[in-house]
């Protein structure tokens, strides 16, 4: 395993431990809170019990599915900060689609999820079609696409597709038959089925693997990389960038709107304005500490959903704001942004 | 006839309102990205001058030194992302988000430290109607200004090199780095009035998601505008005028957010080249490091 980290790595996991110990227990202190008890409440929070265990790893799945989406971009040496808009408009396919048409069991989860990555997947596919076409700049592009998706949901659930009770912003709920387990029933009532081998959880590690083998032993897999990393010897080699950026963006796209499906399907149980609290701009943390790597980023998922199940805790526990973690986080993606992605950049 | 007069009037002088923020974010955006760094931590220097200028009004009693003070904030915010896109060649969009992320949340954690409340600040001594009134005046002397700076003084000449091939510039002499760092430091004190702006002259405190990604726009209103100080004003007018027609509109039952929603789609559609060329400046974005 220890092979497995890349150059730099090491020095990197130094960096995060000393801006998230550092900068959280100096905040800590301005909060009046000894440090020593605001992380044992947030270790306490986020492991204590079982169901808090499962709270935790239910926040590493809702940042592990964008955080694999961004890194399939960033290895193309796309920024898609758009991970955001497009986990959202994959969870509001999912919450309409499956609550307006009731399907068997068999039928309704493949359905839901189904559409939840094509969803993403085609606002992921904008700003690829965008770039691959008139060369535009896919940064600016997501960052307008996850407004407008923000915006369009908002008026579809507060307007012609509201279904909630009460004239509340959300879908109607998901039948039974459209649901999956997840990991916070299965720690309240500790009965393990069949059922649970679709529990987000196991179904983004099983992801996660498959594009880590994507990514190191396919034809596409290598174009990517070598779009990413040398873009102009990529070209020579007959590799068509546009089409690599395209195919990278939609696929960027699909598997943060399947992220956004699983919050649906296992958790909300319908689409809500609230369903991500910012898992979309969290996630490109995730990536990055995970080095890019689908292995590494499982481990950082787990990190930074513990800092994000402990956060409340802390806050009712030991009085810190939970903001502290969230400016944590910020300052993380500052202190990696030296890494890997500018090789990327430089070259084109 | 009257009526529709004062009508007219009243969308006008909130258009005006609505543009004021936006202009300042985005002439600040067009320095630093003329110099050829993407600020696309422009929403978090709004949110770091609109809530250090309310704690300094708020500590001092004077929202003249609460400006300053958020001015140095965003200058400080920008120096960060400037040195780390200058000197140690960090991704400049990564860090950017990070910026924003925790300008956001640092705010959010100050708003709690500093008045034990979350959500919003207390009611600070505010500039009022005829602070509000000049700060938007100065923001088409500041506009005005740029647009003279970059096209006809040496130092404009300078940042506009660096920002198109930044090696070519330092073979004829010019720091680029230096160039680059400071381009970007001094638009971070502009796109910062946007914030006062908002907190100290349109208002009199700080509210969570008060800036409500009027750094996006202003990003977007840098590309309609074609990465001209000119142009980036009128594009932040046109956006300013929608915003404003919104009450209006939504009276007429036409959905807010589909409003709202009008930057960000015209952005899109000027990125696809469909308003003409844009063509951003040739180095935006990439960090330059010396051979």
């Amino acid at each position: 395993m220890i092979a497995a980290l890349r150059k730099g790595a090491l020095r990197d996991v130094v960096v995060v431990i000393v801006v998230v110990f550092g900068v959280g227990s100096i905040a800590m202190l301005l909060a009046h809170v000894s440090p020593l008890d605001g992380f044992g409440a947030l270790f306490d929070g986020a492991f204590g019990t079982p169901e808090e265990v499962a709270e935790t790893l239910v926040q590493a799945t809702n940042l592990l599915f964008p955080a694999l989406g961004i890194a399939i971009a960033f290895r193309a040496g796309l920024f898609n900060i758009g991970a955001e808009g497009q986990l959202i408009l994959g969870g509001f396919a999912a919450g309409w689609l499956g609550a307006q048409f009731p399907l068997p069991p068999y039928l309704a989860v493949p359905m839901v999820l189904l559409a939840g990555a094509l969803a993403g997947g085609a606002w992921g596919a904008i700003p690829g079609f965008l770039r691959a076409r008139f060369g535009a700049n896919e940064v600016i592009a997501t960052l307008m696409l996850n407004v407008i998706a923000v915006l369009l949901t908002t008026y579809l659930v507060t307007g012609p597709l509201q279904q909630g009770g009460g004239g509340a912003a959300e879908t109607a709920a998901l039948p039974k038959a459209a649901q999956i387990p997840d990991l916070i029933a299965l720690a309240a009532d500790p009965h393990f089925t069949l059922a649970y081998l679709l529990t987000p959880f196991v179904v983004a590690i099983v992801l996660a693997f498959v594009l880590w083998r994507v990514l190191a032993r396919t034809v596409f897999g290598y174009e990517l990389r070598a779009a990413g990393e040398a873009p102009e010897a990529a070209r020579r080699a007959g590799i068509d960038l546009g089409r690599t950026a395209f195919v990278a963006m939609a696929l960027s796209g699909a598997i943060a709107g399947l992220g956004g499906a699983t919050i649906v399907s296992g958790g909300l149980h319908r689409f809500n304005t609230g369903l991500s609290p910012g898992y979309g701009f969290i996630a490109i943390a995730v990536a990055l500490v995970g080095n890019l790597d689908p292995r590494w980023i499982i481990v950082a998922s787990i990190a930074f959903g513990m800092l994000q199940s402990g956060g409340i805790a802390m806050q009712a526990e030991a009085g810190v704001p939970r903001e502290v973690v969230t400016l944590v986080t910020g300052l993380v993606i500052i202190a990696l942004a030296g890494r890997r992605v500018v090789a990327n950049r430089r070259s084109t | 006839m009257n009526a529709t007069l004062a009508a007219v009037l009243a969308i006008l002088g909130l258009t005006l309102v609505k543009a004021t923020p936006l202009i300042y974010a985005a002439l600040g955006g067009v320095l630093s990205e003329r110099a050829g760094v993407v600020n696309i931590g422009l929403e978090g220097i709004l949110i770091a001058g609109a809530f250090t200028s309310v704690v300094v009004s708020g500590a001092t009693g004077s929202p003249l030194l609460g400006a300053l003070a958020g001015v140095l904030a965003g200058m400080l915010l920008a120096a960060i992302l400037a040195y780390a896109a200058t000197r140690l060649g960090v991704d400049q969009i990564v860090a950017g988000t990070g910026l924003n992320i925790a300008a956001l949340a640092g705010a959010a954690f100050g708003l709690v430290l500093v008045y034990h409340q979350p959500g919003a600040s207390h009611e600070v001594p505010a500039f009022g109607h005829t602070g509000e009134v000049v700060f938007i005046v100065l923001a088409f002397v500041v506009a005005a200004a740029l647009q003279f700076v970059l096209t006809r003084t040496p130092w404009g000449l300078r940042v506009r090199a660096c920002g198109e091939d930044p090696g070519a510039a330092e073979s004829a002499g010019i720091d680029a780095l230096k160039t680059r760092f400071r381009a970007v430091v001094i638009g971070g004190a502009i796109a910062s009035l946007g914030g006062v702006y908002l907190s100290l002259a349109e208002l009199d405190l700080y509210s969570d998601g008060m800036t409500a990604g009027r750094g996006f726009i202003a990003l977007a209103a840098v590309i309609f505008g074609r990465w001209t100080p000119l142009g980036a004003t009128g594009a932040a007018l046109f956006f300013g005028f929608f915003a404003a027609l919104q009450y209006s509109l939504q009276r007429a039952g036409v959905p807010s957010q589909l409003m709202q929603a009008l930057p960000y789609l015209a952005a899109l559609v000027a990125l696809a080249g469909f308003a003409g060329r844009v063509r951003a400046p040739a180095a935006d974005g990439i960090p330059y490091v010396r051979q």
